[in-house]
């Protein structure tokens, strides 16, 4: 088991419709609408690192809205 | 009043003059020295250090500010200050970076009273002076709505109409009008419009341009009527 916390920048202010899409993404515990400068905080928990680009590249960036990802993978 | 601003570059350093112009107590909260320097030299009360911190706020004395204006250009330093803020009581205003954020801290920051765009300011501006004098943008009500007030030319269509005769799109409302020379007033329907009346006309960015070519007129007109 992978825990991995992404941190998204959007471009838009529908902060609701982004939350639920992410949230509706296959291994996604949890997102949070964040103030400062990064926009989505996401905590998923997935079967391995390698489900990681499925999560963010495919699955994230393809929702509108969502401009970059920064993601860090728990170590301990 | 008393305020405390967090930030003393541009934005900062301008709100603090002109509240201070006005006879408001103002302390700067600044972390660079170079600024804290320029803006003492200047005349201000300035507390060197880190705004998002509460020691450093109390410092400055907003236990007894009626408002803060977390006013860098670092997003998590603005809405660290108001959440201080906030806890102490204060009005708090907050300056964001990017126009999308607006909605969001609108709706979910509660520890903010109010968010200013510095940069949406500053385009009304540039662009009241690239339109020129007949059409005035006086405010964004929201991204897609403005408030705009529109001086009717001689080559207007609806001059020496009536206020009721005058169709503006579906998406623009006429809310003032004034006689040339006259001050501002609600819109009496049987008003007939003449060169130099001006119009307070609220109406969205799509159908801006139509309520200008109706009020105004053609832009070609305006050219050729002017050279």
């Amino acid at each position: 088991m992978v825990t991995v916390y992404v941190m998204i920048k959007a471009n838009t202010g529908e902060a609701d419709r982004l939350r639920r899409e992410i949230e509706e993404l296959d291994g996604v515990d949890r997102a949070y609408i964040v103030a400062g400068d990064v926009d989505i905080v996401v905590r998923a928990r997935l079967e391995s690192t390698a489900d990681v680009k499925d999560l963010v590249a495919d699955g994230m960036h393809a929702i509108s809205g969502v401009a970059d990802t920064s993601t860090y993978i728990a170590m301990g | 009043m008393r305020f405390v601003i967090i930030g003393a570059g541009r934005v900062g350093l301008r709100t603090a003059r002109v509240l201070q112009e006005e006879g408001h107590d103002v302390v700067l909260v600044e972390r660079n020295q170079g600024r804290v320097e320029r803006a003492r030299r200047g005349g201000f009360s300035v507390i060197e250090g880190d705004g998002s911190r509460e020691q450093v706020l109390e410092s400055a004395g907003i236990d007894r500010a009626d408002a803060l204006g977390a006013l860098t250009s670092d997003l998590n330093v603005n809405f660290a200050a108001c959440l201080i803020g906030k806890h102490h009581g204060c009005r708090t205003v907050m300056r964001i970076d990017e126009d999308y954020r607006e909605d969001i801290y609108r709706r979910y920051a509660e520890q903010v009273d109010e968010i200013v765009y510095p940069e949406r300011l500053g385009a009304i501006g540039a662009k009241n002076a690239m339109l020129g004098g007949d059409i005035r943008a006086i405010a964004d009500i929201a991204q897609n709505l403005q408030l705009v007030e529109l001086t009717v030319t001689a080559n207007s269509p609806t001059q020496g109409y009536t206020i009721s005769e005058v169709q503006l799109p579906a998406n623009a409302r006429l809310l003032a009008i004034a006689k040339r020379g006259e001050s501002i007033g609600l819109p009496d329907p049987d008003l007939s419009l003449e060169v130099g009346d001006r119009l307070v006309v609220l109406a969205d960015f799509d159908v801006l341009e139509d309520v200008r070519q109706i009020v105004v007129g053609p832009e070609d007109a305006i050219l050729s009527a002017s050279e």
